[in-house]
């Protein structure tokens, strides 16, 4: 049985090519992923954004992220933004040159060796962000911090069907309902293992969630009036799988 | 738009600089090799965070002038954004591509390469900057 997505942080960081600002953010991104807090954060590639990269777009859409911008075209945080959702933290080279009267970094393909004090803040600036956001509590639903009325109910959750059968339920919140589908999870499990993935927005072809939804009628009756409802909660269930997913690829 | 000598605009390239997987770090250094070392005078970087963000100036950048891309994966990051953004790709290099012809520089690291990963970056500019010369001299005929 495949476990529920654990929370993560994404960081985006702009990786710009022509200031020694992005190549700053991106060791200082890789610096917090590979050494600081491996366990806790994912890196998110910007270009992917407009590639294709649904599995990038869903995972900021439902999970906190970071952008970590050289200049301020601030182009992680907009793009992050613009495709995907706002980011939950957004930080800037320059405001942390100041706030820590560092040098400037220089170089671009290799910086000087006196901007590493540089990275190193970014770095330890980024991991501070992480540390509140895992600290709070994340609405995957809304891709937002939850208030502290509505922490009670997770959006997607699983658990054992209460009539002792074994299957899992999930509940999935939407539009202030629960719902509970039965199988969800071995279903998304199998069309994940399938190769099956969310389309880009705007294919035109039959949608995944569409896919999954066959297989889920086949162990849940769905009333008809009801029968768009459960579709956007499968939905909402396959792009939060799927984020999960890449999210523990890394 | 920056011209060179002989007053043909400079050759933009666009590595993915792809940050989850050591191939987009091999991208940029082969990039950086390029503009710095092997064609400062005919060639350029335009950063594709900037094409992404839908950035004018940038847009503008790719738009008349033949431009490289170089990928580290098959979803091609850096061929599809200068597409989208209007951009005429000339020649487009995959990492993996070169690794196949350079099978004894393998890449490890990704915020630092290893020695294979440079030996393979550099392949890769060198690969970029005959296809560079190759393009001017079409652009002269």
């Amino acid at each position: 049985m495949p476990s529920l997505p654990q929370n993560k942080v994404g960081i985006v960081a702009c990786s710009g090519e022509e200031l020694p600002e992005g190549t700053v953010t991106r060791l200082a991104a890789l610096k917090v992923l590979e050494e600081l807090r491996p366990s806790e954060t994912v890196t998110i590639c910007l270009p992917l954004f407009l590639a294709g990269g649904e599995g990038d777009r869903a995972f900021a859409r439902f999970y906190p992220t970071i952008a970590v911008d050289g200049c301020e075209k601030r182009c992680a945080a907009r793009a992050t933004e613009l495709y995907s959702n706002k980011p939950a933290a957004s930080l800037l080279v320059d405001d942390i040159v100041a706030a820590r009267c560092l040098e400037r970094p220089r170089g671009l393909r290799s910086l000087s060796t006196d901007s590493a004090p540089l990275v190193d803040a970014v770095a330890e600036a980024i991991a501070a962000e992480v540390d509140q956001l895992m600290a709070a509590r994340w609405s995957r639903r809304e891709g937002t911090p939850l208030e502290v009325e509505s922490i009670a109910a997770p959006a997607v959750s699983t658990a054992a069907c209460a009539c002792g059968s074994g299957v899992p339920v999930t509940t999935v919140q939407i539009e202030g309902r629960s719902i509970q589908i039965m199988a969800l999870e071995p279903i998304l499990e199998m069309a994940y293992e399938q190769g099956v993935r969310p389309l880009p927005s705007g294919d035109s072809r039959e949608t995944p969630h569409a896919r999954i939804m066959d297989t889920v009628r086949l162990y849940n009756t769905i009333p008809i009036e009801e029968a768009p409802l459960y579709a956007a909660a499968v939905a909402q269930a396959w792009l939060s799988y799927c984020a999960g997913k890449e999210a523990s690829h890394g | 738009m920056q011209p060179v000598g002989n007053g043909q605009a400079k050759i933009v390239v666009v590595p993915c600089s792809g940050i989850g997987k050591t191939y987009g770090t091999v991208t940029r250094e082969a990039a950086y090799i390029v503009v710095e070392e092997l064609a400062p005078e005919t060639t350029c970087i335009v950063p594709l965070s900037l094409l992404v963000l839908g950035d004018e100036e940038a847009q503008a950048a790719v738009r008349g002038v033949p431009v490289v891309t170089l990928d580290g994966c098959k979803l091609a990051c850096a061929t599809v954004n200068v597409g989208e953004a209007g951009g005429h790709v000339a020649r487009e290099f995959t990492v993996l591509d070169c690794y196949r012809r350079n099978r004894q520089c393998k890449p490890k690291g990704i915020a630092e390469l290893n020695e294979g990963g440079q030996a393979l970056a550099q392949a890769l500019a060198e690969e970029v900057v005959q296809a560079v010369a190759e393009i001017f001299e079409t652009r002269q005929d």
